[in-house]
């Protein structure tokens, strides 16, 4: 792709910056077409570079234009609203913010539990902005985040695949990352998410990294250990980078790639990342007490000991004597450690892995113990299909990157290599963690490309090198080169090569036409608004969810608290500005699992519970009579199992029928009967939802409701989207006692007025 | 000599015979480059393949499938239409044909070896464009099979 040559460069001025020498030699080219080709190079670099990075960020566009410029799914919700609070409070205010509208009756200290970051550069931005006198509105600054770091990120991988491999790579990187749909999914405009601006944070960090290591200098790794702090105040996935640095730094120490390079960049990181990453409220001291960052710092502890093992090795001339010593303190230094974590964890001072962080090592895990993550989709792990369609042609282009890296081993190499495989091993066991696989496949996949291509161009010119100039003088130093001479040419080798060549180029356009129609069909969306194709097919938008939210906001008293599966309260709190029970920050599965058990039990024994925890409202989300098929009673297997897994009484077999879910004339009696299936169904059995079919009948299942006579006894409807996707209802007073002298009572109480 | 070693040498080897066995303590030595890619390709194959998934949901080997008009049961290979869901064997193909791929074109890469003889140049040459294409292709299959609306 890249034209390399040998030619020293005449150039008049060698010593300006790249962004002026652009400048000048685009000026340059318009004038007199003549550029030397270094400079020729450079052009078509940076001009890519620009392409790549707009277009990275206008493929995220799509939903902005589709519909409007929204905020999408449920956790942007509260980002936006937290960001909102910022800018609006200060910052100060932010950071001791007790809200009371979330976790009723509990509360939340939203500072304290949760990653600023996000918040801080959006409001960062939007001051920014505002200085500069743009008027714009912390919304479309909110939606327009994703794209722009996306759009950086692309830049960065371009200078980690430089730093990789070459400048071909680095370019190939930054188109591929540019639309690959793993990134995609995460940052499309609207996604205010905290992996929106995470990944190129971690890219970051891993990018300076690897070049403290390759240069050794201390001001690489300071600048990393900066990256590692903006991660750690962004995303609780710096876990990842806090155990793969470490794992990374042992690989080498094993392999025997042990510098001072290393230790210097190590040691400068790890310290002073530490020191940045306990600043975040929500990290605090667990990052010196917690079990997931004790590989950090036993690493940092082993450095110390080869260092000083080096010191030794230099002043002791004997290598045998050396040898004993290198076994003791080895042994020593490990049974230390040990026994160190030993009493550490058993006197409470280090605390055990976190569920999620287990579940990701032993996938098992959180099936059996932990259904709170086991019911999240983002969490399942991940089919064929997933990567195919995330990935598409990188699928193939990784294990050969991963051949190429393995023929060109180094520092940085062997990093991405293991970048690549752990995150790629992740990615299978939880589908959302693709996102933190993705630019690695990319960069790999990248090698792969720049390396395959740059031997099929180099086919191509080698007859005319032999012509020109004789053998090996024009190569590069690659290894590569000059390989099909005389009778070692390969038959048709020309031809061969620009039929190669163009079958790559194939390959690589049907990449990018695939990534822009999952970005189109599938990543776009922004689930508040839901759209399906009518029966001439155009478009149907269903906005029964920010009806039911506006409604809530305009109709019900300022202090009612509305009662619903965790999933929707984010998006209760931040458009209907009403009090929730639980919201999707699970931080207390007893309060959700009593939400469950409320949803799950029959309507009386409901009420106790509902009144107990002063709900006013309560919220369900219905899809029968428009086939949106992620509604409640799809989800409500897992109510009954968070609920059962805290209040035994629950028990999940009572909701089946011979282990099957169903919702039909066969159903469980239970399930006929408890609150979720009365208030999901309620009225429904009047309603004709499709031609030729029964009334009642549940389009999302395909099946006639098996209970169309419900009553209900505390609760009433209070609102019903128009279609029917969103139904509020009210939870009632409890009833006078006297049911008789009810009119008595009444008097009474006018007459005390 | 300690009395106990003594003992010990004495007592239990009047009654016992030791075997005659060549046990050496293990030396470590680090595997090659090449070894260790071959072990990854193995990992990658079956990280992609959806092992992981296999483990966790226990999808059956392949599906089934009721015909609406005749009541009989086929089986079926592919889950349609759902992204996130796979039965065992279309998984393990599926993988295989993307590391198919991916092998295709390291021996696209190995024909250029000057070291080599010319016909196992040729040979490393066009079977790896065979693998490429068949891999890119086959995949593509697959996908059209499980998404059927795939880029209409």
């Amino acid at each position: 792709m890249v034209a390399k040559t040998d030619k020293p460069t005449g150039v008049g001025k060698p010593d300006l910056t790249p962004q002026t020498t652009t400048t000048l030699s685009s000026i340059l080219s318009l004038r007199t077409f003549k550029l030397k080709t270094k400079q020729q190079e450079l052009l078509i670099r940076v001009s890519i570079l620009c392409l790549v990075y707009i277009l990275a960020f206008i493929t995220r566009l799509f939903s902005v234009l589709r519909y409007e410029s929204m905020i999408h799914e449920f956790d942007p919700y509260f980002n936006y609203r937290t960001t909102l609070y910022l800018t609006e409070k200060g910052f100060y205010e932010f950071w001791n913010w007790f809200d009371s509208e979330s976790w009723y009756p509990l509360g939340r200290i939203i500072g304290g539990t949760l990653y600023p970051g996000l918040m801080v550069t959006a409001a960062l931005i939007y001051w920014v902005l505002r200085f500069l006198s743009f008027a714009v509105h912390i919304r479309e600054v909110c939606v327009l985040t994703a794209p722009f770091f996306a759009s950086n990120t692309t830049l960065v991988a371009y200078f980690f695949g430089k730093e990789l491999w070459d400048s071909g790579a680095g370019l190939v990187a930054a188109a591929l990352i540019a639309v690959c749909p793993g990134y995609i999914s995460r940052s499309v405009a609207g996604s205010y998410d905290n992996e929106a601006v995470a990944i190129f944070a971690l890219l970051t960090t891993f990018y300076l990294f690897v070049k403290a290591v390759k240069l050794g200098s201390l001001a690489w790794g300071l600048a990393s250990a900066f990256g590692y702090f903006y991660m750690v105040s962004a995303w609780g996935g710096y876990v990842f980078i806090i155990n793969l640095i470490p794992l990374y730094v042992l690989v080498l120490l094993i392999t025997g790639r042990y510098s001072m390079r290393l230790y210097v960049a190590y040691n400068s990181m790890y310290i002073l990342g530490m020191l940045l990453a306990m600043q975040i409220r929500f990290v605090g001291f667990q990052h010196v007490q917690s079990g997931e960052h004790m590989a950090a710092m036993g690493v940092f502890f082993l450095m110390q000991v080869f260092y000083f093992l080096d010191w030794v090795k230099h002043q002791l001339n004997d290598i045998k004597l050396f040898q004993a010593f290198l076994r003791i303190t080895v042994t020593c230094a490990v049974g230390v450690g040990a026994v160190a974590l030993g009493v550490g964890t058993a006197s409470g001072y280090i605390s055990p892995w976190t569920g999620r962080f287990y579940s990701l090592l032993d996938p098992t895990y959180a099936k059996d113990h932990i259904p709170i993550i086991a019911s999240v989709s983002e969490h399942q792990p991940t089919a064929w299909s997933s990567f195919m369609f995330d990935f598409h042609i990188l699928l193939f282009l990784f294990p050969a990157g991963l051949y190429f890296c393995f023929k060109r081993l180094s520092d940085a190499t062997i990093f991405i290599v293991m970048y690549g495989l752990t995150s790629m091993y992740f990615a299978g066991v939880m589908v959302r963690l693709i996102l933190v696989a993705t630019p690695a496949v990319c960069l790999i996949s990248a090698i792969a490309v720049s390396a395959t291509v740059k031997n099929l161009t180099q086919l191509l010119r080698v007859k005319n090198r032999v012509a020109s100039s004789g053998p090996g003088k024009g190569s590069t130093g690659t290894k590569a080169s000059s390989k099909g001479l005389g009778d070692q040419s390969l038959p048709f080798q020309k031809n061969a090569a620009t039929a190669l060549l163009v079958g790559a180029f194939y390959l690589l356009s049907r990449y990018a036409i695939h990534c822009t129609w999952v970005t189109s069909e599938a990543y776009s969306s922004p689930s508040i608004v839901l759209a399906a194709r009518g029966h001439n097919g155009q478009r149907v938008i269903f906005d029964d969810y920010r009806e039911a939210y506006f409604w809530l906001r305009q109709n019900t008293p300022q202090d009612a608290k509305v009662m619903s599966w965790w999933d929707y309260g984010y998006q209760i709190t931040a458009m209907g500005n009403r009090t929730v029970i639980v919201d999707n920050n699970t931080w207390n599965n007893t309060h959700i699992a009593t939400v469950g058990r409320a949803m799950s039990s029959y309507e009386d024994e409901a009420y106790e519970i509902m009144r107990s925890l002063d709900v006013d409202y309560v919220l369900v989300v219905f899809g029968g009579v428009t086939g949106y098929s992620s509604d409640d009673i799809n989800k409500f297997l897992w109510m009954v199992r968070i609920g059962g897994g805290v209040f035994p009484v629950i028990k999940e077999p009572d909701y089946l029928v011979n282990g099957e879910y169903r919702v039909d004339k066969g159903a469980a009696p239970k399930m006929l009967n408890c609150l979720m299936y009365k208030l999901s169904y309620y009225r429904f059995g009047e309603l004709t939802t499709e031609y030729g079919k029964p009334p009642g009948y549940d389009r999302a299942r395909g099946v006639e409701i098996g209970n169309k006579d419900i009553k209900l006894e505390h609760l009433e409807e209070a609102f019903t989207t128009s279609n029917w996707i969103v139904r509020i209802y009210k939870v009632k007073p409890p009833n006078n006692r006297k049911e008789i002298n009810r009119k008595e009572g009444i008097q009474s109480i006018e007459r005390d007025w | 000599m300690d009395p106990i070693v003594r003992v010990l040498e004495v007592v239990p080897y009047s009654i016992l015979r030791p075997p005659r066995l060549r046990l050496k303590l293990p030396s470590f030595s680090l595997p090659s480059a090449m070894t260790v890619y071959s072990l990854i390709l193995l990992t990658y194959f079956m990280v992609v393949s959806g092992i992981v998934y296999d483990v966790i949901v226990e999808p059956p080997g392949i599906g089934s499938t009721q015909d609406r008009a005749t009541g009989a049961v086929k089986p079926v290979v592919f889950m349609s239409g759902r992204v996130n869901g796979q039965y065992i064997i279309e998984g393990l193909s599926s993988g295989f044909m993307f590391v198919l791929g991916g092998i295709g074109i390291v021996l696209m890469d190995l024909a250029l070896d000057k070291n080599r003889a010319k016909s196992v140049k040729v040979s490393f040459a066009s079977a790896g464009i065979c693998f490429v294409v068949i891999g890119y292709v086959m995949s593509m299959l697959f996908i059209r099979i499980k998404i059927p609306g795939y880029l209409r």
